[in-house]
């Protein structure tokens, strides 16, 4: 009897689900938990930015907005996770730029950076720099450069591995000032740090080096952002040193599978400037060393699109292969 | 320190340990880890990953406090399932199985499991007052090592393996060979190139190191306890005394206080602290028995100095987070995250900025290790009544945990997979008389020595004097090949082949 009356309930429900589909999904959105995919295991920089931003969706929204870490893979597994998700506004991503902008010029991917998603916005650029050990003797970004230039290939500098972002920090630096550094690759920021600490590396540049640089353990040199590190006033930006088109900093991004309904995706957009202007979500970012760019989701596309570009060039240009 | 100083600082960490609130995220932390100790496969990291989220909506004070307990809780724990089962529920609590399981086997579970339980509470003891005076300098002393120490150290690891096995030196060394190989699986860390993958993107980051324990341990174990009978009766037969005898205790001391100082200063090294902790722990007892042929056996020096080492070691791994924000392992990693969460950013600055949260946590600890303690020796009699479940049913509820634990670590199906296809592989080594213990320290060490190995090469410039010319690692190469001549002397050898037939 009972079995029967649920049976029944689930036909109606299916029926009405049917018919009402395409309308609940643009005006009534979110009615459900919505899911964020993040392409990397909890406790990194990727959930640092990311669980501030479910938790302030979830509010402003009235549904929860749950964060899944499914790491691996340098964050193929969870990126190919996401772009196999339905498209159908409850499973989004939200990533650092590797996996769509740097990845696919390295490696084959399960997926396609452009094809398989389209761009909500951006939830925040990290603003960091290149940091050195004190007992090299160097106090300023052009007296690296200098020492650089007179000792060829002495100074190390730690990166989270062959290919990563990181690396790619390095490469670009040599690439646009022409000096020879040699480069480590260890499995993430905080393995490098271990050291960077004691000066067995002598530079890094990720942004768990900062409250290094803060306690006076390291120097800061530059910041590679648009702006300056509120708490680095007297640290330049590369552009102000002189080096253009190099001051593009890791972004994270929330993107939704290919073919998500417009409307969810400009709603989603909407609310997220709106979060990102408040003073609480800015004080929440700068505190992991984060500012959040207002972008629409056509910029956002457009700016992978020029990303993609801009990294496959330099990945050209400093002959970095992986397979 | 000074001594004032030091009072001040733990008065100021009691008051914050010790309000109603956080007592209560203490106690269940420990309780939970416990829990997910004594559940095979279900580790702290997945735990902790799972309450991450929860955690957001605690002051940090009581999330992190409840962090810390799921860890040291999940290391009493994890010996809980290495005694009763055979199945290390940790890295490193796999040589507690070598002994502990067998004293449960002769129904002596109930001495084994409190004398884990005592010597735990006393390495914890004595880390968290180590944690308290001497962080900095024992940071300092973590530094000193370079990529070149770190692998004349696992050379050294991987040697200890060896002399651990009971069976002959030729088997151990292949077992550890094929651990090294099995390690070599997954993405290199110098190219970024795969390596036997098979294009398989779950192989990418190489076996998971819980899949492969619970293969070759614990179903291979049910294997083998289903093909014969006999042995599936013993372990369920007999229970005699619950409690450590006057002779358990007297044997045990001295373990535990060796134990627990290699633990502490093995702890604070990144990466295999833990593990390298309890191996060689369980290696030096063997070296300075009068009986070492006894070990294997079930001594219960052989559970008492690794219980209190990884003990003491997971507590000292807490040292290099908290003063330098470096994780020293996984879970340290998702203690890092638990801080970056609530906006405090890992790092010398926290001991200055925070010493609520900092000093909190260390009392908090001890506290922690005394509800351990406490919940843990009752239950010792409900655990060691574990064994008396019929093995049919035993037998079932191992997979089915070992199978959602798995599936819990990264909710991928294929690594259940992977604990089927390492259930055979073990079964056929333990046909084959080869031990598991050295094949698991290859693989975990096996990889570790190699990134070190090929990262001092990168900083000397190819040069391979560097091995030799750095002190720490030329004393730890020097014991290793000391070591090694012991194990090759003929004669050594053969006396230890007669001991082992007797």
């Amino acid at each position: 009897m009972r079995r029967r009356v649920f049976l029944g309930l689930a036909g109606a429900t299916l029926a009405m689900g049917f018919s009402t589909h395409a309308l609940a999904q643009t005006e009534a959105w979110p009615q459900r938990t919505v899911k964020l995919l993040l392409p990397y295991a909890p406790g990194g920089a990727t959930d640092a930015i990311g669980r501030p931003w479910a938790d302030k969706l979830s509010q402003a929204f009235g549904q929860q907005f749950v964060v899944e870490n499914r790491g691996g893979a340098s964050g193929m597994i969870g990126t190919e996770a996401a772009a196999k998700s339905a498209p159908d506004g409850y499973t989004f991503l939200l990533t650092p730029n590797a996996p769509l902008a740097v990845l696919p010029s390295l490696r084959k991917t399960p997926y396609d950076p452009v094809k398989s998603f389209d761009a909500v916005g951006r939830v925040g650029d990290v603003i960091n720099g290149f940091v050195i050990h004190p007992s090299v003797g160097v106090k300023t970004f052009n007296e690296m450069v200098e020492y650089a230039k007179k000792n060829p290939g002495k100074l190390t500098y730690g990166s989270s591995g062959n290919g990563t972002s990181t690396h790619l920090r390095l490469e670009m630096l040599k690439y646009k000032t022409g000096i020879d550094i040699l480069h480590i690759p260890y499995r993430g920021g905080a393995d490098t740090l271990n050291d960077v600490l004691p000066g067995t590396v002598h530079m890094m540049n990720e942004p768990v080096s900062l409250a290094h640089a803060k306690a006076g353990k390291l120097i800061l040199l530059n910041v590679n952002a648009q702006v300056r590190h509120p708490d680095f006033p007297d640290v330049p930006t590369l552009t102000e040193l002189g080096i253009t088109g190099a001051d593009v900093p890791i972004w994270f991004s929330i993107f939704a599978p290919a073919g998500t309904p417009k409307d969810i995706i400009a709603k989603l957009n909407a609310k997220m400037i709106e979060i990102a202007k408040t003073d609480d979500m800015k004080a929440k970012m700068i505190a992991v060393n984060a500012v959040v760019p207002l972008q629409s989701p056509e910029d956002m596309a457009k700016h992978l699109l020029a990303d993609i570009k801009a990294n496959a060039e330099l990945i050209k240009a400093a002959n970095i292969t992986i397979e | 320190m000074e001594l004032g100083g030091l009072f001040a600082n733990l008065s100021l960490g009691l008051s914050v340990a010790m309000t109603v609130q956080n007592l209560f995220w203490c106690l269940m932390g420990a309780v939970i880890g416990t829990a997910v100790g004594v559940l095979p496969g279900v580790g702290p990291t997945a735990t902790m990953a799972l309450l991450l989220p929860a955690t957001y909506f605690l002051p940090p004070e009581g999330a992190l406090i409840m962090l810390a307990g799921i860890y040291y809780g999940s290391q009493y724990g994890g010996s809980t399932t290495a005694i009763l089962v055979n199945l290390p529920g940790e890295a490193s609590s796999v040589v507690t199985t070598l002994d502990g399981h067998q004293m449960a086997l002769q129904g002596r579970a109930g001495p084994a499991l409190a004398i884990a339980a005592i010597g735990s509470f006393f390495a914890g003891t004595v880390a968290t007052l180590a944690i308290a005076m001497a962080a900095p300098p024992l940071t300092k002393l973590a530094q000193q090592f370079a990529p070149a120490d770190y692998f004349s150290l696992m050379a050294l690891g991987l040697v200890f393996a060896v002399v651990l096995a009971r069976g002959s030196a030729l088997k151990a060394f292949g077992m550890i060979f094929l651990g090294m190989l099995l390690g070599l699986v997954g993405t290199d860390v110098n190219t970024g190139n795969t390596r036997f993958t098979f294009d398989i993107s779950d192989l990418f980051d190489g076996l998971g190191f819980v899949p492969l324990v619970m293969g070759i341990f614990g179903i291979a174990e049910i294997m083998h306890n289903l093909a014969d009978p006999q042995r599936r009766d013993l372990a369920t037969a007999k229970i005699s005394g619950l409690f450590p005898t006057m002779a358990d205790i007297k044997r045990s001391i001295a373990p535990i206080l060796r134990g627990t100082a290699l633990g502490g200063l093995l702890g604070i090294l990144p990466g295999g602290g833990a593990v390298l902790a309890s191996f060689s722990a369980y290696t030096v007892e063997k070296k300075l028995s009068a009986t070492p042929e006894k070990f294997g056996t079930g001594m219960i020096e052989g559970v008492a100095a690794p219980e209190s080492a990884n003990n003491a070691a997971a507590q000292t791994s807490f040292i290099p987070m908290l003063t330098l924000g470096i994780p020293s392992n996984a879970v340290m990693a998702m203690m890092i995250g638990g801080m970056m969460i609530h906006g405090i950013i890992p790092g010398p600055q926290v001991m200055e900025q925070r010493p609520g949260l900092f000093w909190g946590m260390i009392v908090s600890m001890w506290l922690g290790n005394l509800m351990l303690v406490v919940l843990n020796l009752p239950l010792i009699g409900i655990w060691v009544r574990m064994l008396l479940v019929p093995y049919r049913l035993l037998a079932i509820a191992i997979l089915f945990f070992c199978c959602i634990g798995v599936y819990s670590l990264n909710n991928s199906a294929n690594e259940v997979l992977i604990i089927a296809l390492f259930g055979v592989i073990g079964y056929l080594l333990m046909k084959l008389d080869c031990e598991p213990a050295p094949l698991l320290l290859g693989f975990l060490l096996g990889p570790m020595m190699e990134v070190y190995m090929r990262r001092a090469m990168l900083l000397s410039r190819g040069d391979p004097w560097v091995f030799l010319q750095r002190p720490l690692s030329l004393t730890f190469l020097a014991i290793a090949v000391l070591l090694m001549v012991f194990i090759l002397l003929p004669n050594i050898r053969r006396a230890r082949e007669t001991a082992f037939q007797e």
